[in-house]
């Protein structure tokens, strides 16, 4: 298990915990059909700091790295 | 007439299929309580009307804009909902479709982007999928129309049929819940609404059904029910209510689509994936997005919109001044007449009615970049930036769409989730430089910068930016201290926009700008022009001893130290309250000539190149526009606020323009 900011570009892992992430975030996150158990591609991380895109099942989508930091993963 | 609602996730092409069902006719309102843009349109069959409802991933409304639907289905009456899906996002879709299908009423799927489906190897069996939940189901291409013929004969054939609201085992902790909200609010909800939509929604936990609750029911005991079932719930399942509920609809839809859905595999790289690569790449995301914006402006002012102007310009000075003052003198009319029809009207509005080429080519590139779906990555390579001012990357879009016109910046903000920051948004949009300001630099960059006028404007636009950051910097700091900022973005897949759509969303955007120059700069040009025509000492007096000159005196000493301390700009500056460009209007009445191209000329006298800037600066911040002022009113909710952000952009403007000037004085311009 690991912090999801811990991966590389282009790596492949599953969510194995979500409780730490901010309520808001974990909110819009299950809207996107994005939950435990759910495989996620980190695609690219924006220079400075800034936000990850990821991509499940087909659709990307942009968080902060901070909550990436908060997001337990698993490599698959 | 029947009522339609259209309600479907974000960007699934519900705009695209309202488009294709509706015919050009269309009214545009708000809802009543929330300023949200209500759109509505007669079906081409012209047996109903189609709702357009914002885009939602759940009932359960996170920002102001989502709560819109929850609020729609609790009061509006309507017959029937057509809910658009994604096929190639059917899982998050049928989430909501569930939630819609438990509301009872009935209900067609507009199955969208089949296309998209089957390049990514997902094939969607929709007579199945009819089949399994009940209800008509017709796939359709949004962008092309496909299928849309078959879905308006069928969208009224399907409002006369009943159906029965889907019921999901939610587990005994919640069915009994559900039994005993039941129980507690007996007869006291509206009669359409299905107690158990309400009782599945009170304990997922939506703010909107609570609060209808709260005004219809006893709060504490809805407060004790509540608390108890969600006990239970944690003690026997270990998860929280909305969890636990989300997990039952996810399994429900998970098993539908393994009967509804063929996978195949199709191993290639999607076009948008390659796109991304690009545009989202580590370090040239962001000098791709600033040549981007460059790139609008030399199109929307050098090399498009320029031309377009000019010969505009040219045949109202021209030919249609001439026609008019013939025509005038053909039928007789007197002098007074004549003078308020060409040096008040043609001038005051003419002199507005130039710029709307250039106003459209740029409204045309915003609506490209809005429907591409470059704006999302732009908010993504963003958010570092905002994100150090204590704003979010969604906080870019309002400002980039600010720079067309700030009302629907301002009503753009809508999507931020957080308070503070949507409230911080809406303050700082009117500092975006807007359409309505570019006539003003348009003239004075012809006067006094010819050489390099695109350099000049961009560097208005660009100040309008920087000054914003550091105010989000500073009001976030202090007045308006964030709780701690988020950021979520879905990221939609590239598409090709639409010429159809682009031209109707230009056309939305745009027309506010021609009817205004009918309706406010027409009567603002007449009341200016009355206004130099009549003084103290009777009708027909000079320009200066007129009441116009009078009341722009007023203004003019304060304005001395910025370098423009007349009457003829303190007048232009106190019109242009009104809106932006009316100080062309004003300044094209007040020194008498036909065209953009004397009035130009006559500048010269008036201004030096510094105090030109100077005044620019001060056109771009002094004040939002009252239009702008309006639109903060209604989206904040607040008059304290409203007033704020017309105080603190006058304090900004006079401080910058008398740095400018007076520095710029130092250093020898």
């Amino acid at each position: 298990m690991m912090a999801m900011t811990q991966l590389q570009s282009g790596d492949r892992a599953k969510i194995v915990d979500l409780s730490r992430v901010s309520e808001l975030v974990r909110r819009r996150l299950l809207d996107m059909g994005v939950t435990e158990g759910v495989e996620v591609c980190l695609k690219c991380t924006m220079p400075l700091g800034g936000p990850f895109m990821i991509e499940s099942c087909g659709q990307c989508l942009g968080i902060r790295r901070s909550e990436a930091m908060r997001i337990q993963v698993e490599r698959v | 007439m029947m009522q339609i609602a259209l309600v479907g996730n974000p960007n699934t092409g519900k705009t695209s299929l309202f488009n294709q069902l509706t015919g050009t006719y269309e009214y545009v309102g708000n809802w009543s309580g929330v300023t949200v843009e209500k759109k509505v349109g007669l079906l081409r069959n012209k047996q109903g009307a189609l709702i357009d409802l914002p885009g939602i991933y759940s009932l359960n409304p996170l920002s102001r804009d989502e709560s819109v639907v929850t609020h729609f289905l609790l009061s509006e009456p309507f017959e029937g909902i057509l809910n658009i899906v994604d096929a190639s996002q059917l899982e998050r879709n049928l989430l909501l479709t569930v939630q819609l299908l438990e509301f009872g009423k009935p209900l067609a799927i507009a199955l969208n982007m089949t296309d998209v489906a089957e390049r990514r190897g997902i094939f969607v069996n929709e007579k199945r999928l009819a089949e399994k939940l009940g209800v008509p189901v017709v796939p359709i291409v949004a962008r092309t129309g496909k299928g849309c013929e078959q879905l308006n004969e069928q969208t009224f054939a399907f409002l006369q049929q009943k159906i029965t609201p889907l019921q999901l085992f939610y587990g005994n902790v919640i069915e009994k819940g559900i039994e005993r909200f039941i129980l507690l609010v007996g007869d006291k909800v509206d009669e359409t609404i299905p107690k158990r939509w309400l009782a599945l929604q009170f304990y997922e936990g939506n703010r909107y059904v609570h609060d209808y609750l709260k005004q219809r029911v006893d709060a504490e005991k809805l407060h004790s029910l509540y608390t108890e079932v969600e006990n239970e719930l944690q003690k026997q399942e270990g998860v929280s209510l909305a969890q636990w509920i989300y997990d039952q609809r996810r399994e429900y839809v998970r098993d539908l689509i393994l009967h509804v859905v063929e996978r195949k595999n199709v191993g290639q790289v999607p076009l948008t994936e390659r796109i991304d690569a690009i545009v989202t790449h580590k370090y040239l995301g962001i000098p791709l997005f600033l040549l981007s914006m460059y790139l609008l402006f030399q199109l929307t002012f050098d090399w498009l919109g320029a031309p377009l102007s000019d010969a505009l310009d040219a045949f109202f000075a021209g030919p249609l001044t001439d026609w008019i003052t013939a025509g005038l003198a053909a039928i007789g009319a007197s002098e007074f007449i004549r003078s308020l029809v060409v040096d008040g009207i043609i001038a005051g509005v003419g002199g507005v009615l130039v710029f709307v080429p250039q106003i459209f080519i740029l409204f045309f590139f915003i609506s490209f970049l809005e429907d591409s779906g470059y704006m999302a990555r732009v908010a993504l390579v963003m958010d570092r930036l905002m994100e150090a001012v204590g704003l979010n990357g969604k906080a870019f879009i309002p400002l980039v769409i600010g720079f067309g016109c700030n009302v629907p910046g301002v009503m753009a903000a809508r999507t931020i989730e957080q308070p503070r920051e949507r409230l911080l948004t809406m303050l700082l949009t009117p500092l975006m430089s807007c359409s309505a300001r570019l006539p003003v630099y348009a003239l004075f960059v012809g006067a006094f910068f010819a050489k390099h006028q695109a350099l000049v404007v961009l560097s208005l636009y660009v100040l309008g930016v920087v000054v914003a950051l550091l105010l989000a910097k500073l009001f976030s700091t202090t007045i308006l201290k964030n709780e701690s900022s988020v950021f979520v973005v879905e990221l939609p897949p590239y598409r090709m926009p639409q010429w159809q759509a682009l031209w109707r969303s230009t056309w939305d955007k745009g027309k506010g700008f021609i009817r205004k120059a009918g309706t406010f700069i027409f009567g603002g040009s007449v009341a200016i022009w009355l206004l130099s025509y009549v003084g103290p000492h009777g009708v027909n007096v000079e320009m200066d001893e007129s009441f116009l000159a009078m009341i722009g005196g007023i203004l003019a000493p304060i304005l001395v130290p910025l370098g423009f301390g007349t009457w003829q700009a303190g007048a232009a500056l106190l019109t242009g309250f009104l809106a932006k460009e009316v100080v062309v209007s004003t300044m094209n009445i007040i020194y008498h000539v036909p065209d953009v191209e004397s009035l130009q000329g006559l500048m010269v006298s008036h201004f030096t190149p510094l105090s030109a800037f100077s005044f620019m600066v001060f056109v771009l911040l002094y004040i939002p526009c009252l239009a702008t002022v309006a639109t903060i009113r209604k989206e904040s909710g607040s008059r304290k606020w409203t007033l704020f952000s017309m105080g603190y952009a006058f304090i900004v403007a006079y401080l910058l323009s008398f740095i400018i000037y007076q520095g710029g004085r130092m250093l020898g311009f």
